[in-house]
């Protein structure tokens, strides 16, 4: 964890991490006999259910929990599902658990090939009923639904939060495929602009002729995508509209290569690269296959995990704490980092007692000290009328330096989502008269 | 299913910069330090006493409050310490026990807690208290009637009283070296300037006080001080006297700067300090009071809510005129 430096007067700096150039290449954790495949999507005993325990899976076959659904799974082995249980997310998520176990029998025999079929002949739209969940989650289904709306994708070759390097890895370990990549993909979407965001370092280095890189600086939170869309693109994001909304979808360099190396080999590869910080704050890079519970992870590189420890997916700033070790490896997991009970910083039920800290570290010009005071009333509207609730980058830095240690960023996150929630319930009304 | 592990399950962000209450107010507490000690030395046990006194009852008054409105126990933050600290370093060592009680009663109960306890505050707590205590028993503030019976190596005589009721005059009296290096009475801890300049200079090095104010604070009262001067020299101080004696270096680091009754904005601050400083010497020169650090503080206080509505444009808002 990174300190209030002495000097207190000059802004906290936390740097992004830059990757290894001469980094070794990753161990790969063996295929576990048993997966987990996480469905975002609630268990609903009133709908169609197309899968059930018991039911024979096929590798590469894709899984829709109902009839209907739009959201699925590519199941990266062949076996048996053996339980589905519900997934509690955050503020009320729920997804769901699909455990399937390794077998190597199967009723209708042969390997599924409605995927390579896609891969042979591509389409976009197939392309979203297929290949979100590969390594790096590309957001085919998002591009595909926004057709002619996006006019930008920004590949990201510079990791978003702190802590992970996974995305550098690909940008400089795998450019040629990269190029590949950036090519199907500008030919299946025919979004005019592709660009590549990448830490200052690679300019000088050779091989990024011709695609356009938006070189951004080492501290955090420059890689933010809303920072990316200020600095580098000059787009005004408005408040309570998102990136696509303006036409710009991001994307990992790792989804991009992932693309590449499923068209080249007509297959897809479920193996996804996971930067993973110990106690002790030593990184090792591994690839585990996805739906590989992370125990496996902790128990390959000999991390222990103990009573009260904390598990954070997906960075410091702005990923998730899990409560069992039994998440699997996601798509989009790009790190996790493991804290010790000792290191664990607590919040605190302490008023705001206006010190200024965040006002002066906001990217986003928030009035935070004001903010908190309505949001800590429940006063959400107001938050986001006058107090700018909905510009939140959610960097989470305001959080990092509160010295009332006030959990800043939860009470902005409710906020946005309580302000969706009093919307949809605002239309509900007016549609039912 | 083997025991489940429990893992601790929060909201991001993961990290803390590792700073909390307490060990902010334990640094102004000790930045505070080199002016109290040096008040101890000149003033002797009268002076300890006072000092704890304040810090005491401060602290005792916030236990009470937080007992009888059945609220957590804050006296740990020492943020009552502090504004007892404060208080009773901004009076003369003579001062009866029972003014001090008051003080830290009406700073910590009156001042603080029936806002809602810290951060709620629109007065700063301590300036508050000093308003009305000034206001009610003017003679315990005098300082040279408070300390007659103190014998001093150098002239003795409050440089601002003396320079109300004296005029100008009197200035060849006070050389600024002398006042800079303390040989000045006052109160306990507002006569020492170096001692009140390195704990401040090291409250804004780590970053725990708010330094556009202080500086703007200062600006404010030294050109103030120097158009006056300007404009009539004979009836007017030069902007040193003014700003080594009296209540003014520990306002300027460490009541201005206080959290909850400034503001947080950029500009809001320079105003604020500025706004300060010109009251300052506005009341010294115009007004009846010696001292008008006080009022001048009371008073922009009041503005610091209208002031730090002034705020850069949030992210993604556009200016709406055009």
């Amino acid at each position: 964890m990174i300190k209030r430096s002495f000097l207190g007067l000059k802004k906290p700096e936390l740097k992004y991490d830059f990757v290894e150039s001469e980094a070794k290449e990753p161990d790969r954790i063996p295929e576990p006999s048993s997966i987990v495949l996480l469905l975002d999507e609630p268990l609903d005993s009133t709908r169609i259910n197309l899968v059930k325990t018991g039911d024979q899976v096929g590798k590469n076959e894709k899984i829709y929990l109902y009839k209907n659904s739009r959201e699925y799974v590519v199941s990266p082995i062949q076996g048996e599902i053996t339980s589905i249980e519900s997934y509690p997310g955050e503020f009320g998520d729920i997804g769901t658990y699909l455990v399937v176990e390794k077998s190597a029998h199967r009723n209708d025999g042969g390997e599924n090939t409605e995927i390579s079929g896609l891969l042979a002949k591509p389409t976009l739209e197939g392309a979203g009923k297929y290949l979100k969940t590969l390594p790096g989650a590309p957001p085919f289904d998002i591009l595909a639904d926004k057709n002619g709306e996006i006019h930008t994708i920004v590949v990201t070759g510079f990791d978003q939060d702190l802590g992970a390097t996974t995305s550098q890895y690909f940008l400089s370990h795998f450019r040629e495929e990269l190029k590949e990549g950036i090519k199907i993909l500008k030919d299946l979407t025919h979004v005019p602009k592709v660009a590549v965001t990448a830490p200052g370092y690679v300019e000088d280095q050779p091989g990024f002729e011709g695609m356009q890189l938006l070189l951004v600086s080492g501290l955090y939170p420059e890689a933010l995508r809303m920072m990316i869309m200020k600095n580098h693109l000059n787009i005004t994001v408005p408040p309570g509209k998102s990136c696509l909304d303006m036409g710009v979808c991001f994307m990992s360099a790792e989804a991009v290569i992932s693309v590449a190396r499923a068209f080249k080999d007509g297959l897809p590869d479920f193996e996804k690269l996971i930067t993973v910080t110990g106690k002790d704050g030593t990184r090792t890079k591994i690839k585990a296959m996805i739906g590989t519970r992370i125990s496996e992870l902790f128990k390959y590189l000999n991390i222990n995990i103990n009573q009260n420890d904390r598990v954070v997916i997906n960075g410091p700033m702005q990923g998730f704490a899990t409560y069992t070790l039994s998440h699997p490896v996601q798509p989009d997991m790009d790190s996790i980092m493991v804290q010790d009970v000792d290191d664990i910083p607590l919040i605190s039920d302490y008023p705001c007692i206006n010190c200024g800290k965040c006002i002066r570290i906001c990217p986003a010009n928030i009035p935070v000290n004001l903010l908190v005071r309505r949001l800590e009333a429940n006063m959400f509207e107001e938050a986001a009328e006058k107090f700018d609730l909905q510009s939140c980058i959610e960097c989470g830095l305001c959080s990092y330096v509160c010295t009332a240690r006030i959990p800043l960023f939860q009470y902005i996150r409710l906020g946005k989502h309580e302000l969706l929630q009093i919307k949809a319930e605002a239309g509900t009304e007016e549609r039912n008269g | 299913m083997a025991k489940r592990l429990k893992l601790i399950v929060s909201h991001a962000p993961f990290w803390h910069d590792g700073e909390t209450i307490s060990r902010m107010n334990l640094n102004m507490i000790l930045a505070l330090m080199p002016a109290a000690i040096f008040g101890v030395i000149r003033f002797g046990a009268p002076a300890v006493g006072v000092l704890a006194l304040g810090v005491a009852s401060a602290m005792l008054f916030e236990f009470l409050f937080n007992l009888v409105s059945k609220r957590p126990v804050t006296i740990g933050d020492f943020d009552a310490a502090l504004i007892g600290l404060l208080l009773s370093m901004m009076v003369p060592a003579t001062t009866p026990w029972w003014v001090l009680v008051c003080g830290t009663f009406l700073a910590v109960v009156i001042g603080k807690q029936i806002y809602g306890g810290i951060g709620g505050n629109p007065f700063n707590p301590v300036i508050l208290s000093l308003a009305v205590l000034m206001v009610s028993w003017p003679g315990f503030f005098d300082v040279d009637a408070a300390l007659v019976d103190y014998r001093f190596d150098f002239k003795a005589l409050a440089p601002l009283p003396a320079l109300k009721h004296h005029g100008t005059g009197i200035l060849y009296y006070f050389s600024t070296g002398d006042l800079f290096m303390g040989d000045q009475i006052g109160a306990i801890g507002c006569m020492f300037p170096l001692g009140i300049l390195i704990g401040g200079i090291y409250l804004i090095i780590r970053g725990y006080i708010k330094w556009e104010v202080t500086v703007s604070f200062i600006a404010g009262l030294v050109v103030t001080a120097l158009i006056f001067r300007m404009a009539d020299p004979e009836a007017y101080a030069g902007p040193m006297i003014h700003l080594f004696s009296g209540y003014t270096l520990l306002a300027a680091f460490f009541l201005v700067t206080e959290n909850s009754s400034s503001p947080v904005n950029r500009i809001p601050m320079l105003i604020y300090g500025v706004l300060g400083g010109f009251l300052v010497i506005l009341i010294r020169n115009v007004g009846v009071y010696p001292d008008g650090t006080v009022f001048a503080i009371l008073l922009i206080n009041l503005v610091n809510p209208l002031i730090d509505t002034i705020r850069p444009k949030a992210l993604g808002r556009r200016v709406n005129n055009a």
